[in-house]
């Protein structure tokens, strides 16, 4: 299907499409009536009823938990039809119709690593070919070819664990497209990227002919790519019709928690920040041989990095020549590709990796015996929040900071309800972490970290995975935070809204140390790193004028 | 009661310098790491290149190793340890050494790689070489040592021969095993281990175990860290035991979900059960003769050994 025919559709309505919007040709899939139930009696799916016509280009959104992975599990027969009916080209899935279907269905999950089973790339992209019957020669083309489209061909025979996350991402993508699919289905495929990965992505699935679902809560990346939007609520259908109509229909998205206009609006309050640069100190030396800090500083420095470099054991690259200066109640954003030494130089921050240079808190340098004292006033919350959550409710997971810095009793309960609070999670105290939502995990980490009462907060990729509604209640909570904050982020709006200052890195070194308002409109960053964050400025514009236009024709 | 043939007092000078050597040597070997580290500037920080498969023939330097079918390069190799192991006398085992040298050095194998592999053995050949020659029973027409100060622990020479042809014959079997595996990939080799006869699911076991467990690894190396950042120092007593459970649990659960996340995304891309054959081999005239010429080595080692095997009857 095109966008075409959805452009002349009937104003919408809440009832769900149970027939595709064309005739012709008959739809891949068609779903009639379909329900699931996990084993825990969480209903899943109701009464689904959808038709995927050839060449379609879907959009699968809804919150955090709507049902809209369940619903894609069905497509690829690895959840059973419980109720209802679910045909492929008119014939039920089952026996060795579903086998033939899993080869002809190409689905993306989530995290890259449970695609990447193999001891080398080429082996999990030849996999799915193999599986296919294809011959070794057809199979050995269509590994290069598709790990070339990735910009992976120098890695041919790398082994997933040594990759980066947004090269295992890319990686991941060419072990589904290398089966040459007649449908696509790709969940979440562009969280953690960068712009130019994510540009990449964008690029290979426009090209991409055969039906194409995607699940994401960005919808600038999704109304770019799709024509057609399914909005999933409690396991419902609850709209299906074309991109321009959902995104120009803000009280739609609105009440799907889908809003993501606050997106386009800036907050206008920064535009005095001072310029930044990231030498901070005069030539004279202390009695350790660090430099002093330049007398022109307003305040003392909190954190201080003079000269520091970083190298990982292995040859990975670290950081460089780091000079970098935090002072009290100061808002930072890291900003950088993937690989570019962010989270290396949030760990060296944090005293995790020790390279050469000097690391000063509170203007005193550190020896690396001393590095331990870091932790105590640096709180980290990162990139995957499931990694720091090991407690067997949320109460003692927020406890278990205070617990460790020997607080009394009602100092560490005063903590715990403090932090919970401040993160909206009063009455999540017996709640299990892992049966919550990616969005609540997120805060329940923070409120973690923030129990500890951090003089700095250092917050790793905080919005992948996330709806926009969860996006924006982490936003509004996070600026409510007294401390200082360090953001490593690709999130323009999180950067917009909730920093000062922003520090951008390449190649392990800082490139850029400026205020927030002259790296919003720095023309030249692309040429430096070649990040493009303003890519999606086209999108965000004509988005805006489809909903001006349809408030116009309301009025 | 069996009587040596020759007792030694060994004089107590050159049991000083015995006792001397054994404590200075791993004395200057710490000495020597701490005063003289490895610099970094020392290290090879070429990256690898990953786009020829390790062990292969495209590699840069391939060997006839490299070249050799797996499956003939496997089971040969496999029976020719066998071999080595059964050998008896000191000449024939020290030939065995030297051939497994030869092979390492003919299959291009990294000298720093195979120094690793003789270190992980060189503390418990050490004890063989320690505690033998103390502990062995006495035999006719052997030699005998008395060290000054220990008339009570004779020190056997044949306990030193065997310990001797023990070390000489682990580190030769040591050896062979860079030409086995290291001169082809892990998934040819196991599916080379799989084409003689190993059970199927035994080697998609081995396949998955050597991706996951880095994974895994990842996984608790992540989460050890996010407890040490929040003030975590293990200690002994019921707290600790509590959340090193907790820790072991979530890790578990982890891997269980990750476990089925995996085989779902196996499933979707058309596992059947059985993992595709990566690469097809096709016998050669050149593998036959390899293989021909190290069974014709191993009989020749075995020949020549026969009469100290005789000893054994």
């Amino acid at each position: 299907m095109t966008s075409q025919p959805y452009a002349n559709n009937p104003p919408l309505t809440n009832v769900p499409m149970t027939e595709p919007l064309t005739s012709d040709p008959p739809p891949i899939f068609h779903c009639r009536q379909l329900c699931f139930t996990y084993p825990d009696t969480t209903t899943a799916l109701h009464n689904i009823d959808l038709a995927i016509g050839q060449r379609d280009r879907i959009a699968l959104v809804g919150h955090n938990g709507s049902g809209k992975s369940t619903l894609i599990r069905h497509f690829n027969g690895i959840l059973p039809v419980q109720k209802g009916e679910l045909l492929y080209h008119g014939t039920p899935l089952t026996g060795d119709h579903l086998a033939a279907i899993r080869l002809k269905v190409g689905v993306l999950f989530q995290d890259p690593d449970n695609h990447l089973f193999c001891n080398s790339l080429y082996e999990d992209v030849a996999f799915g070919p193999l599986n296919q019957g294809k011959n070794r020669e057809e199979v050995d083309h269509l590994v290069r070819t598709n790990l070339a489209k990735v910009g992976l061909e120098q890695y041919l025979f790398k082994p997933a664990h040594l990759l980066s996350y947004g090269q295992k991402k890319r990686a991941a993508f060419a072990t589904v497209m290398a089966m040459e699919p007649e449908m696509l289905i790709l969940d979440e495929p562009t969280a953690n990227l960068d712009p130019r990965q994510e540009h990449i992505f964008k690029q290979l699935l426009t090209a991409f002919t055969g039906t194409l679902i995607i699940i994401d809560h960005d919808l600038l990346f999704l109304y770019e790519i799709c024509t057609r939007a399914v909005v999933l609520t409690e396991g419902r259908i609850h709209h299906d019709f074309s991109m321009d109509e959902l995104v120009s229909h803000p009280q739609n998205l609105h009440d799907h928690g889908l809003d993501f206009m606050f997106r386009f609006t800036c907050c206008g309050t920064h535009k005095d920040t001072p310029y930044h640069h990231h030498h901070h100190h005069t030539h004279d030396h202390n009695s350790q041989n660090s430099h002093l800090p330049a007398p022109s500083l307003p305040n003392p420095p909190l954190l201080e990095l003079q000269h520091y470099t970083f190298a990982y054991p292995d040859n990975s690259p670290g950081i460089s020549d780091i000079n970098l200066c935090i002072t009290k109640g100061e808002t930072l954003a890291l900003v950088g590709e993937n690989g570019a030494g962010k989270s290396t130089l949030a760990h060296c921050l944090m005293g995790l990796h020790q390279g050469k240079g000097y690391l000063l808190f509170q203007d005193s340098p550190l020896l690396k015996s001393a590095h331990r004292i870091l932790r105590q006033h640096i709180g980290m919350v990162f990139q995957h929040s499931s990694d720091q959550l090991f407690c067997p409710s949320c109460w003692q997971e927020v406890a278990f900071g205070p617990q460790q810095m020997k607080l009394s009793g009602l100092e560490i309960k005063q903590r715990v309800h403090e932090a919970l609070a401040a993160m909206q999670l009063e009455g999540y105290d017996d709640r299990v972490p892992l049966h919550m939502s990616g969005g609540e995990r997120k805060r329940l980490a923070i409120a973690a970290v923030l129990a500890m009462q951090p003089a700095i907060l250092i917050l790793d990729e905080p919005t992948p995975n996330l709806d926009p509604q969860s996006e924006l209640l982490l936003m509004e909570l996070l600026k409510q935070l007294p401390t200082t904050t360090i953001l490593i982020t690709h999130d323009l709006f999180f950067i917009r809204n909730l920093t000062r200052r922003t520090v951008v890195m390449h190649q392990g070194r800082i490139v850029r140390d400026y205020a927030t308002t002259d790296f919003l409109t720095d023309d030249h960053l692309q040429a430096v790193n070649g990040l493009d964050y303003t890519y999606k400025n086209g999108c965000i514009q004509t988005i805006q004028e489809l909903q001006d236009k349809n408030l116009t024709v309301a009025q | 009661m069996t009587q040596p043939d020759n007792i030694i007092l060994v004089s107590p000078w050159i049991a000083c310098a015995i006792i001397g050597l054994i404590i200075t040597w791993p004395l200057y070997l710490l000495c020597k790491k701490r005063w003289y580290p490895t610099s970094s500037n020392d290290r090879d920080t070429t990256p690898p290149d990953w786009s020829t498969a390790p062990g292969s023939a495209e590699e840069k330097r391939p060997s006839f190793f490299h070249t050799w079918d797996p499956r003939f390069k496997i089971a040969t190799l496999f029976a020719f340890c066998f071999v080595v192991v059964s050998l008896d006398a000191l000449d024939t085992c020290l030939a065995a050494l030297l051939i497994s040298i030869l092979a390492v050095f003919f299959s291009h194998t990294p000298w720093i790689r195979v120094q690793k592999r003789l270190v992980a053995l060189s503390g418990f050949l050490t004890m063989f070489l320690v505690i033998m020659p103390f502990t062995s029973p006495a035999v006719e027409q052997e030699t005998i040592l008395l060290f000054p100060l220990l008339p009570t622990l004779p020190f056997h020479m044949y306990g030193l021969l065997t310990a001797v042809l023990i070390c000489l014959k682990a580190c030769s079997v040591a050896l062979l095993m860079e030409p086995m595996f290291g001169t082809s990939s892990l998934t040819i080799s196991l599916q080379a281990l799989q084409q003689i006869g190993v059970p199927s699911p035994i080697i998609q076991m081995l396949l998955l175990t050597h991706r996951f467990i880095y994974l895994f690894q990842q996984e608790a190396h992540r989460m050890h860290r996010s407890m040490k950042l929040r003030g975590f120092s293990p200690k002994t007593n019921m707290a600790t035991m509590c959340i090193t459970g907790n820790f072991l649990g979530m890790l578990f659960i982890r891997s269980y979900e990750r476990t089925q996340h995996v085989y779902e995304a196996m499933l979707s891309r058309g596992y059947n059960g059985i993992f595709p054959i990566y690469t097809q081999h096709r016998i050669s005239a050149k593998d036959i003769a390899i293989t021909g010429a190290w069974l014709i080595t191993g009989l020749a080692l075995l020949l020549f050994d026969a009469p100290a095997q005789a000893l054994w009857l």
